[in-house]
C-alpha cells in the first residue's frame, strides 16, 4: 500500500541519517587524551613556586586519574580564558568539559546544587562567579575550601574589599573596571564621561550589556552612574535618576548590546567591563573601529572562583585553581585586559613583559575605580531592580499618588 | 467574484513574503560586511572553517530526528484514542500538552538532573533523557498538529469502516489514520525539528552537544559571524525540511471516507 | 446480574496511559519543584506563603503578568488572523503548487526563528541604522524623527509575529485541507453568497481548529522571553523576564518568588484552558 511505502521511506531515511550522524556525533565525545608530560615532574615547589611548572606532580597525576574537569559559564573569549584552557590541557593533558558558557552566577550555583551526588559531566567542578556569590555559596554549603600554593601572593584586600576568603572557600581571580565602548564609525565624537552621555548628539545611542534586573554588568553600570551623580556605594538612587534622565532625553536605547549590535550601529555606545570592551576592539580589528575609555568615577567588580563541594573531579579542580593563580595564569588574564589580583606582585617581580605592559591601559586611567562590598551590592541591586521599571520602563501601572 | 478572491490571496501572500523576507535580507546584508568597506563572504568562510559548527549542527540534527520519531509514536495514538474513546480525558491531556510553555527551561532541566542522576533511574547521561525532554518540549506543537489533523478527517467513520473489515488497532492507526493526517504530522514534525535545533538550555545542562549553544557563544563575541550563521542555519534547516517533504510526498488533499 | 458497566470505561483509559506515564516521568515530576519551592522560603527552606503573597503585593509583578497576557493575547489573535489568511490564500487561493510547498517549509523554520537572532534581524532592518530605515532616508523620510521606534510594546509584538504567523499556518493547514471544495460549490449551487458560505459553513467547521491553534499561539507567546529581552532589554516587563531575574540573575534574586511566579503562569494557563474548553464545547455542539 502507498502508506507503508511512504512510512518505510521516512523511517529508512531517518535511520540512515541517524546512523551517519551518530558517527559524526560520537566523534565529538573525545576520550581523555593520553597525557604527554610537557614539563619535568617537580615534586617540591621551586624557590619562587609560582609557575605552572611548580604544581606538584602528585596533584597532576591525581587529576589525570580523574580524566576530566567540568567548568561552567566560562567562555574562551572572556578575559582570554582560552589561554588558560590551553595551560590546563598542556599541564594535565585532561579534557575540559565546558557547560553553558552564557550561564549567570545563579545558574552556576543552581547547577552545583542540582547535581549533588551526580558524578557525571553535568556536575560542575569549579565555578567563576560574581563577587556577591562568595557569601551565598558558603552559606549554602556549595564550596569546598582550597588554598592555592600561591595563597600568600594574593593580597588580603583589593580595592577595599577582601580578595580571598580567609578559610579558602573562594578566591578572587581578576577584576574588571566599567568602561565606555564606542563604535567610532557610528559616533564621530565619542563621549568620555558620564555627563557627555546626556548630550543630544548621542540620541538613541547609549546602551547596556544586559537587563539591570538580571545582569551584573548592567546593575553595576547603574551603580557607577550613581557614584558620578552625587551618590555613593551606599546610595544607588542617583544612578536610577541618571538613567531616568538619559531615557527622558531619548539617549537610552533598550536593546541589549552584543558584538553584532555594536558593529551594526544599533547600540554604538555601551557601558561594559574594560576587558570585554578591549576584547571587542581586538576582535573587530578596525571593522568597526572602537574606542574604549574610562568614565570617572567608575566601579570595579571582582570575579571569584571556587571549587564545588560536590565536585566529581576535585583534584582537577585544584590543578585548575593552581593554574589560575600561577604567573602564567595571571598573565593570561592580563593579556585579556582583565586585572589579575596578583598584578602588583607580578609587577614587583618584573614579570610583566614590556609589550603587554604597553598594551594595557595605564592604571591612572581608572584610578577612580571603587568596589562595593557584598552588602552594598545587595542593597544596590534591590534598589535598582525594583526601581528600574518605574525609571525607564513602559506600560507600568503607576501607583495612585 | 473568483478573480477578486484571487487578488486578495495574492495580496496576503505578497505581504507575508515581504514581512518574512525583509528581516532576513537585512541580516544577510549585514553578514557580508565582515571585511571593512567591501562586501564579502568572509564571515561565511570563518563559520565553515570552524569544526564546531558542523559538529554541533549534526548533533542537533540527530536529536531532532529522534524526537520526531518518538513524538509521532507517542502522540498520534494518544490523540486518536482521546478523540475516539476517551473524550473525557481531553481537557487533562490538553492542559498537560500546554504545560511545557510555562515551565522555565532552567527549572525543568535541573528537575531532570535531580530526578535522574541517582540510581535506580540513573539515565542522566543517556541520550534517551535528552530526546524524551525534547519530545516534551515539542509536545504542545506536535500534539496540536495531530489533533487538528484528526479533526479534519472523519475519524469515527474511518475507524468503524476499517473495523467492520476486520482491521486491528495497529492497522487502523498506522495504515489508515496516519496516511490521512500526513500533512498534519509533517507540519508538526517541522515544528518539532525547528524547536530542537534552536534549543539551548537542555543540551547544555545535560552535557550533550548541540547547535544553539555554539551560536550563543558566537553572538557574544563576534559581530558578523552570528548573522552568517543565522542565514546558514535558516537555509540548511529549510533544505532539510524540503527533503522531509519530498520523502513524505503525496497529494495535499487526503483520501477521506465520504469523498468517493 | 446487575453489574455496573464500569470495566469497559476503565479499559479505554489504558490507551492514554502511555501518555500520562511519559508526561509524568519527563514533565510533571521533574517540574514539581515549581510547586514545592513556591512554598519554601529561599533562605531557610521552611514552608511559607510569602512568595505567593509577594505576587499580589507588588504592582511591578502584577504589571508584568498583565503585559505578558496582553502581548500573548494580541499576538495570538493577530497571528491567528493573518496566519489563517496566509494559509488560506496559499492553499485555496488557486496558487501555483510551489507556493504552498515553499510557504509550509519556510514556516517550519521561521516559527522557531526566535530569540537574539530574530531580534537582531529586526534591528538590522528597523533600527535607526537599519536597512529599511536607510531606504526611507533616501527618500528624505526618517520615521524616527516622527516618533517611530522599534523598541516598544508594539514593536515587540511585530517581532513576535515572526514566529506566530508560521505556527498558525502550519497547524491550520490540514484543517483548511479538510474543507471540501464540494461544500463551497454546493452552497453556491444553493444560492449562498461567499459571505454566507463563510458564516454558515466554513467558519463554524473551522472554529474548533481555529480556537485550538489560537490557544497554542497564546501559550507560545506567553512562555517566550529571549526575543523580548534581546530587543527591549529591561524596558518591557514580562513575567518570564522577571522569573529570569529572580532565578538566573548574576546578582542575588529571590528564588522562592521566582518559583511562585512560574506557578502563577501555570495557573493562568489552566484558566486559559478552562475558558477555551467551555468555548470549545459550545462550538462543537452542532458538529457532533
Amino acid at each position: 500500500m502507498q502508506t507503508s511505502k511512504v512510512a518505510f521511506k521516512i523511517i529508512t531515511l531517518v535511520l540512515i541519517v541517524t546512523f551517519i550522524l551518530s558517527g559524526c556525533a560520537t566523534a565529538t565525545t573525545v576520550a581523555p587524551v593520553a597525557p604527554a608530560a610537557t614539563t619535568a615532574p617537580v615534586v617540591a615547589p621551586s624557590t619562587s613556586g609560582t609557575s605552572v611548572k611548580d604544581i606538584p606532580q602528585s596533584l597532576i597525576d591525581a587529576c589525570k586519574t580523574e580524566g576530566m574537569v567540568t567548568i561552567i559559564a566560562t567562555p574562551a573569549n572572556w578575559a582570554n580564558y582560552g589561554e588558560i584552557f590551553k595551560l590546563f590541557e598542556d599541564t594535565s593533558g585532561v579534557k575540559i568539559n565546558s557547560l553553558d558558557e552564557n550561564a549567570g552566577s545563579a545558574d552556576e550555583l543552581a547547577a552545583i546544587e542540582a547535581n549533588k551526588g551526580n558524578t557525571g559531566p553535568q556536575a560542575p567542578d569549579i565555578v567563576d562567579v560574581g563577587y556577591a556569590y562568595g557569601k551565598t555559596g558558603i552559606d549554602k554549603g556549595l564550596y569546598q575550601p582550597y588554598k592555592v600554593s600561591t595563597w600568600d601572593k594574593i593580597p588580603d584586600t583589593l580595592l577595599g574589599i577582601p580578595a580571598k576568603d580567609p578559610a579558602g572557600n573562594w578566591t578572587g581571580g581578576y577584576y574588571g573596571v566599567l568602561a565606555m565602548e564606542t563604535n567610532k564609525a557610528a559616533v564621530q565624537n565619542p563621549p568620555t564621561n558620564w555627563s557627555d552621555l546626556l548630550k543630544p548628539e548621542y540620541k538613541g545611542q547609549v546602551a547596556l550589556t544586559g537587563d539591570p534586573r538580571t545582569s551584573n554588568q548592567a546593575i553595576q553600570s547603574v551603580f557607577a552612574a550613581a557614584l558620578a551623580n552625587g551618590g555613593s556605594l551606599d546610595n544607588a538612587q542617583p544612578g536610577l535618576d541618571f538613567f531616568n534622565q538619559l531615557n527622558a532625553a531619548g539617549n537610552f536605547v533598550p536593546v541589549i548590546a552584543k558584538a553584532g549590535t555594536i558593529a551594526q550601529g544599533a547600540t554604538p555606545i555601551v557601558l561594559a567591563w574594560d576587558y570585554l570592551a578591549f576584547g571587542d576592539k581586538d576582535t573587530f580589528a578596525g571593522n568597526p573601529d572602537l574606542e574604549v575609555s574610562y568614565p570617572s568615577p567608575t566601579i570595579a567588580s571582582m570575579y571569584i572562583q571556587a571549587i564545588s563541594a560536590y565536585a566529581p573531579h576535585p583534584n582537577c579542580a585544584k590543578v585548575w585553581m593552581e593554574i589560575l593563580h600561577s604567573d602564567e595564569g595571571q598573565l593570561a588574564w592580563m593579556k585579556g585586559y582583565a586585572h589579575g589580583v596578583q598584578q602588583a606582585d607580578l609587577e614587583a617581580r618584573g614579570l610583566i613583559p614590556a609589550d603587554l605592559a604597553a598594551k594595557l591601559p595605564a592604571s591612572s586611567a581608572f584610578a577612580s575605580a571603587v568596589a562595593p562590598s557584598p552588602d552594598q551590592l545587595s542593597a544596590a541591586k534591590k534598589l535598582i531592580t525594583e526601581g528600574w521599571m518605574t525609571t525607564v520602563g513602559v506600560d507600568i501601572p503607576t501607583p495612585a499618588p | 467574484m473568483k478573480s477578486r478572491g484571487k487578488v486578495w490571496a495574492w495580496f496576503f501572500i505578497i505581504l507575508g513574503v515581504l514581512y518574512f523576507f525583509l528581516p532576513l535580507l537585512a541580516t544577510f546584508i549585514f553578514s557580508l560586511k565582515a571585511k571593512l568597506g567591501v562586501l564579502s563572504f568572509q564571515s561565511y568562510i570563518n563559520v565553515f572553517n570552524d569544526p564546531k559548527f558542523i559538529r554541533s549542527f549534526t548533533a542537533s540534527l540527530l536529536w531532532a530526528s529522534l524526537t520526531i520519531i518518538v513524538g509521532i509514536v507517542l502522540f498520534v495514538p494518544t490523540a486518536f484514542w482521546v478523540r475516539l474513546k476517551v473524550p473525557k480525558a481531553r481537557t487533562a491531556v490538553e492542559f498537560i500538552t500546554l504545560i511545557p510553555f510555562v515551565v522555565p527551561a532552567i527549572v525543568y532541566v535541573f528537575g531532570l538532573v535531580r530526578t535522574y542522576s541517582h540510581p535506580p533511574l540513573l539515565i542522566v547521561n543517556s541520550p534517551l533523557l535528552l530526546v524524551s525532554a525534547y519530545t516534551i518540549l515539542a509536545m504542545p506543537y506536535l500534539y496540536r498538529a495531530v489533533d487538528i489533523g484528526l479533526r479534519s478527517i472523519d475519524v469515527r467513520t474511518l475507524t468503524e469502516a476499517a473495523q467492520s473489515l476486520g482491521a486491528g488497532w495497529f492497522t487502523i492507526l498506522f495504515r489508515i489514520i496516519l496516511p490521512n493526517i500526513r500533512v498534519a504530522i509533517l507540519n508538526g514534525a517541522f515544528l518539532a525539528f525547528a524547536i530542537v535545533m534552536g534549543e539551548y538550555i537542555l543540551a547544555q545542562y545535560l552535557a550533550k552537544p548541540a547547535f544553539a549553544p555554539y551560536m550563543a557563544v558566537l553572538i557574544q563575541n563576534r559581530a558578523y559571524e552570528p548573522a552568517a550563521l543565522a542565514v546558514l542555519s535558516f537555509a540548511l534547516t529549510w533544505a532539510c525540511m524540503g527533503i522531509i517533504t519530498l520523502v513524505g510526498r503525496g497529494s495535499g488533499q487526503a483520501q477521506v471516507g465520504g469523498g468517493h | 446480574m446487575a453489574r455496573p458497566a464500569r470495566p469497559k470505561f476503565s479499559w479505554a483509559w489504558l490507551g492514554v496511559m502511555p501518555f500520562f506515564l511519559f508526561t509524568f516521568l519527563f514533565l510533571l515530576y521533574p517540574s514539581s519543584t515549581i510547586v514545592i519551592r513556591s512554598f519554601q522560603d529561599s533562605e531557610t527552606g521552611k514552608f511559607t506563603l510569602q512568595n505567593i503573597l509577594a505576587l499580589f503585593k507588588s504592582p511591578y509583578i502584577i504589571g508584568a503578568y498583565w503585559i505578558s497576557i496582553k502581548i500573548s493575547l494580541i499576538t495570538s489573535l493577530g497571528g491567528a488572523l493573518f496566519g489563517f489568511l496566509l494559509a488560506y490564500s496559499a492553499i485555496r487561493g488557486n496558487m501555483p503548487r510551489f507556493i504552498r510547498v515553499s510557504l509550509l517549509t519556510f514556516c517550519g523554520v521561521a516559527s522557531n526563528f526566535a530569540g537574539v537572532p530574530l531580534a537582531f534581524a529586526f534591528i538590522a532592518l528597523l533600527s535607526p541604522t537599519g536597512l529599511l530605515i536607510g531606504w526611507m532616508k533616501l527618500f528624505g523620510f526618517n520615521p524616527y524623527f516622527h516618533g517611530f521606534t522599534l523598541y516598544t510594546f508594539w514593536g515587540l509584538s511585530l517581532v513576535y509575529m515572526y514566529f506566530q504567523f508560521p505556527l498558525m499556518v502550519l497547524i491550520i493547514a490540514p484543517a483548511i485541507d479538510g474543507l471540501r471544495r464540494e461544500w463551497q460549490e454546493a452552497s453556491e449551487n444553493l444560492g449562498a453568497s461567499s459571505t454566507q458560505y463563510w458564516r454558515h459553513v466554513a467558519f463554524p467547521i473551522l472554529l474548533p481548529s481555529l480556537m485550538g491553534t489560537t490557544i497554542l499561539l497564546f501559550g507560545n507567546a506567553f512562555g517566550a522571553f529571549a526575543t523580548a529581552q534581546a530587543l527591549t532589554g529591561g524596558q518591557i516587563n514580562l513575567v518570564t523576564i522577571v522569573i529570569g531575574s529572580e532565578l538566573r540573575g548574576d546578582v542575588l534574586g529571590n528564588q522562592g518568588v521566582g518559583y511562585a511566579l512560574a506557578l502563577g503562569m501555570v495557573v493562568i494557563m489552566a484558566l486559559a484552558i478552562a475558558g477555551y474548553t467551555i468555548l470549545q464545547r459550545r462550538t462543537e455542539r452542532w458538529l457532533r
